[in-house]
């Protein structure tokens, strides 16, 4: 793989004839911006790390002449016909072949490596666990209240398949130990918490832990009462529409909502909402017609 | 903040076999952290966090602690602050968590 050329100053955003002070007073302020555990953006660990590597080289005088030296040659040549890649540039000037660049996620680049070789590491204070990190886990209604398994993307494009407990909640925290960043200087990895999110569902409106579902209900049904099929996210309950019910009347079913916090359900509110035949049959029509007729009954008028 | 209050509000997470997890002891968070004991007991001095429970003898942490003192020692060694300063920021850091999750 082609080893890319790394502008360290421009990395640190300094001249190229920046002193100490500038070079210092750079990296500390970009290092507050992008530090991982102070920046959320998905790029700042990246952005940082590569904050420090600029940083190492660039604040250490002999390892900033020798990649000023290096990469003056590194662009001279690139303008040149024919010029190659900063790999191939390496080889030319006898810097490759026994210089081992292998490094571990959390280490300096290939280049850095490169550059000054292996043992050139960071300058470290000791082993440190990883930061944590965060993903979000989109659930079904159906899925948090049974559980299952789930294969996520996360940052940087690695997956992971995780098995989530039955009953789960909106916002709750799932964690999954040494899931999240490696650890530094053989410190351990931090961990990995699943964020988990409710997806909106066609049926059922969620409430905080209860459930809202539409109850459509004949005329007939609600003037008289009946006992009809409700869904739940289990399966189908029944449901007994008591006579005289009008459209917004909410029927609870005990402990059909979602898990709670700390033990048992919310309710599952069934919403009366009266619908009538688009396309009645002649007999509709007429009994329709005739209750018209018979009925003393408005709507608009509050009746005490 | 008033006076004593230091012990950041804990976010009580469910493992993915979905049992509570239970305080833990010093050395634990130590090797947790991946540090030494001494580390841990310096940020117990400089009030990062407080034992939940147990004797003086042996104080018992709430189980994100090792996490918290990580966080607290990343900034201290990578910004160039000193333990207060480390302190202060991640109190500061839950304060914005905190802000961020109401107007959520």
């Amino acid at each position: 793989m082609a080893v890319e050329f790394k502008d360290y100053y421009e990395v640190l955003g300094v001249p190229r004839d920046a002193s100490q002070d500038d070079i210092r007073r750079a990296y500390r302020k970009l290092a507050r911006e992008y530090h991982p555990d102070l920046n959320q953006e998905s790029d700042a660990e990246e952005r940082f790390k590569e904050l420090g590597e600029a940083y190492e080289v660039l604040s250490d005088a002999e390892k900033r002449e020798r990649y000023d030296r290096l990469g003056a040659q590194w662009r001279a040549q690139e303008r040149a016909p024919g010029g190659g890649d900063f790999e191939d540039f390496f080889d030319r000037q006898g810097y490759g072949g026994d210089v081992r660049f292998e490094f571990g996620d959390g280490d300096f680049s290939d280049f850095f490596g490169r550059l000054f070789g292996d043992g050139a590491g960071m300058r470290t204070s000791g082993p440190l666990r990883g930061l944590d990190r965060e993903a979000l886990l989109e659930l079904s209604l159906e899925d948090a209240i049974a559980g299952g398994r789930r294969r996520l993307t996360l940052d940087g494009g690695r997956s992971l398949d995780v098995n989530f407990p039955a009953g789960v909640r909106e916002g709750q925290l799932i964690r999954l130990a040494g899931r999240g960043a490696p650890g530094r200087d053989g410190g351990p990895p931090g961990d990995l918490y699943l964020r988990v999110r409710l997806k909106p569902h066609s049926t059922f409106r969620r409430q905080g832990d209860d459930l809202d579902v539409d109850l459509s209900v004949a005329p007939w049904e609600a003037a008289l009462g009946a006992t009809v099929p409700v869904p739940t996210l289990t399966g189908t309950a029944r449901v007994k529409v008591p006579a005289g019910s009008s459209s917004g009347r909410r029927l609870r079913l005990r402990g059909r909502g979602l898990p709670k916090q700390g033990g048992g359900h919310g309710d599952l509110h069934a919403i009366v909402k009266i619908t009538v035949p688009k396309h009645p049959s002649d007999q509709e029509r007429e009994l329709l017609e005739k209750l018209a007729e018979v009925s003393d009954f408005d709507p608009r008028k509050s009746r005490a | 903040m008033s006076p004593g209050h230091t012990t950041p509000r804990t976010r009580r997470p469910v493992s993915i076999d979905g049992t509570r997890e239970e305080l833990v002891e010093l050395a634990v968070i130590a090797r947790q952290a991946g540090v030494r004991v001494t580390l841990v007991r310096r940020y117990v001095e400089f009030g990062l966090f407080e034992p939940a429970s147990g004797t003086s003898q042996r104080p018992l942490f709430a189980p994100s602690t090792a996490s918290r003192l990580a966080k607290a020692e990343r900034l201290r060694r990578d910004l160039g602050l000193n333990y207060a300063g480390a302190v202060l920021a991640c109190e500061l850091l839950d304060r914005i968590r905190e802000l961020e999750d109401r107007t959520h």
